[in-house]
């Protein structure tokens, strides 16, 4: 009996092993390149091009200083901000706005509205983008803030009235009836039960939201001129191009690229993927 | 207090409610996303190429020149063959692997899934422009790749332009791995565990339960997972066009980089543009219909 249990976990432990690596190798190969980078922008240009694999024989921090003010970051990430704020808190609004009327007020056009959000929810960005920057350009609105947020709030809308209104039709009926019987208007029920009880599902498509909207760089490419108007991803190609001779300072660039979503991952990584697996379960 | 409330006064005050909540956010959706898709598909029938739509040059309608004029140009089929190789890796990688990753945190056959979860999706959040640069440094020339591979070849001379689309397809796996591997978890995560547990009690083994209770329970999420990846094979852009721009000579270029490039490169020429994006959506649909049928014909067991 022993022996049997012996052998058993021999093969057991050399499964186990095998598995470890296998999960190990996939680990180090997601951040290795994120590490790679992060210890190249400490090194200065020339200690890269001789040395690009080990660590930086001295750390230094001028990189990060010349990309600041070369690469305008501080107005660029003003700007993300701008972006991604507005844009979240007016789909977040609408889209359960919407999801409210969508699931607890009868009407034939549901059908209709609904099914062409979802419609939307297939549609990709490539194939309105140049009718967009067409439209943009005849109603005035070509590099201006608003020229961008209006798209950045359309795009978003499909995801948030999906899930906005799966989420509301799961609250009881018998909640919004008492409601309307005791003479409350459909704006109270909105914001003094609705509002609160779609707490949860409402993080998750902030948080959709705000990722797909902080790292956009196409439709600004397209739908601005101006630097004042650009948004962090574009400030961050910069230095692919013109500077990219310079792969201290285009190191360092990318890393200030990338710490904002990387704090707000970790930060927020269980709602993140929980949300992931929301957005998925359509079809 | 006085006002007598009948049954159309509700009925009025219903509808007023139902269209004062649902246009804001209706009416910003129609203008950025369905009348654009509509628009251009009746642009890519017409000669309109930029100015004023009305008191301008005249516009007329042209019918298919455009279709006709896209189906000759060898680029055309360049990229289309480019975005069915991105699809097959999103198909026949991604997913695959995704499901074995998810597989193995489900069922816990590794300490610390937490951590491991988290670092296998954390390529996923970050900024596409961000990655994009990122591994073009890396396979350049100049970067870490070649020296990486004279590690284990000291003969190793750089030869990845060769086939450029290989390293695009990897960063697409490498990026988006993650995504599925957190569907397929979510989704493990609703099968009872105690129909496995039994299964397993009554003596079938890892694989059987995988065959006969795990994958049948999925099929439903299995076919989502396939439109995602075929609707982001085509959606793939951001990257190519920070990695590669579509060269070297167009051979990394996708559907949409080549619209990108006659619309905003160049003279503009917004008709074909819109014909290749109409292309795009054609495509799109039917390959996401075609997966629909398939679950029809041959799963069926949700």
């Amino acid at each position: 009996m022993n022996d049997i249990k012996d052998t058993k976990s021999v093969g057991a432990r050399i499964n186990t092993v095998l598995t470890y690596a296998v999960m190990i190798f996939f680990t180090v190969m997601a951040i290795y390149p994120l590490l790679w980078l992060v210890m190249n922008s400490f090194k200065t240009t020339t200690e890269f091009q001789m040395n690009k694999l080990g660590f930086p024989k001295e750390w230094v921090l001028v990189n990060y200083k010349d990309a600041w003010v070369r690469g305008k970051f501080p107005r660029l990430i003003l700007n993300s901000f701008i972006y991604t704020g507005v844009t979240t808190v007016v789909t977040l609004v609408f889209s359960f706005m919407a999801g409210f009327a969508f699931a607890k007020i009868p009407n034939r056009a549901t059908k209709y509205l609904h099914g062409s959000f979802v419609i939307g929810l297939l549609l990709t960005l490539q194939s309105i983008m140049v009718p967009l920057f067409l439209i943009i350009n005849w109603v005035g609105l070509y590099n201006t803030f608003l020229g961008v947020l209006i798209p950045y709030i359309g795009i978003a809308m499909p995801m948030g009235i999906y899930l906005g209104t799966e989420f509301i039709k799961s609250i009881p009926d018998a909640l919004v009836e008492s409601a309307r019987i005791d003479g409350a208007t459909y704006l109270k029920i909105f914001i003094s039960i609705i509002v609160p009880m779609a707490a949860p599902v409402a993080v998750t498509v902030a948080i959709m939201t705000v990722t797909g909207t902080w790292n956009e760089f196409m439709l600004i490419n397209i739908l601005t001129s101006s630097d004042a108007l650009k948004s962090l991803p574009v400030g961050v190609q910069k230095f692919a191009g013109a500077l990219s001779s310079d792969f201290g300072k285009q190191f360092a660039a990318l890393v200030i690229g990338l710490v904002p979503m990387l704090v707000f991952y970790l930060s927020f990584r269980k709602e993140i993927t929980k949300g992931v697996a929301a957005g998925a379960v359509k079809g | 207090m006085s006002k007598v409330h009948t049954l159309a006064d509700a009925k009025r005050e219903q509808r007023r409610a139902y269209w004062t909540l649902v246009l804001p956010g209706f009416l910003v959706y129609i203008s950025v996303m369905a009348f654009p898709t509509v628009f251009s598909v009746i642009l890519s029938l017409t000669d309109y190429n930029g100015g004023r739509l009305f008191g301008g040059k005249p516009v007329s309608f042209v019918g298919f020149k455009w279709y006709g004029r896209l189906f000759v140009d060898e680029y055309f089929y360049l990229a289309l063959k480019n975005n069915l190789w991105i699809v097959l890796v999103s198909l026949f990688g991604q997913i695959p692997l995704g499901f074995f990753l998810a597989y193995v945190l489900h069922r816990g056959l590794v300490r610390n899934g937490d951590f491991f979860q988290t670092m296998i999706y954390l390529p996923t959040v970050i900024s596409t422009v961000v990655i994009g640069i990122l591994w073009k440094s890396f396979f350049a020339p100049y970067g870490a790749f070649p020296e990486l591979m004279r590690l284990f070849i000291p003969s190793y001379e750089y030869g990845i332009s060769s086939n450029p689309l290989l390293p695009v397809l990897f960063v697409i796996l490498w990026m988006y791995t993650g995504m599925y591997m957190i569907i397929f978890i979510a989704n493990l995560q609703k099968i009872d565990g105690s129909v496995i547990e039994a299964a397993r009690i009554d003596g079938a083994s890892e694989g059987q339960t995988l065959r006969y209770i795990i994958l049948p329970a999925l099929t439903g999420v299995l076919v989502v997972s396939a439109i995602l990846a075929i609707s982001g094979s085509l959606k793939s852009f951001d990257l190519i066009y920070v990695m590669t721009g579509g060269g070297p000579a167009n051979r990394t270029t996708v559907l949409s980089i080549y619209m990108f490039d006659k619309a905003f490169k160049g003279a503009p020429n917004y008709p074909l543009a819109n014909a290749i994006s109409t292309v795009m959506v054609i495509i799109s649909f039917s390959l996401i219909g075609l997966t629909k049928w398939v679950e029809h014909k041959f799963g069926g067991r949700e």
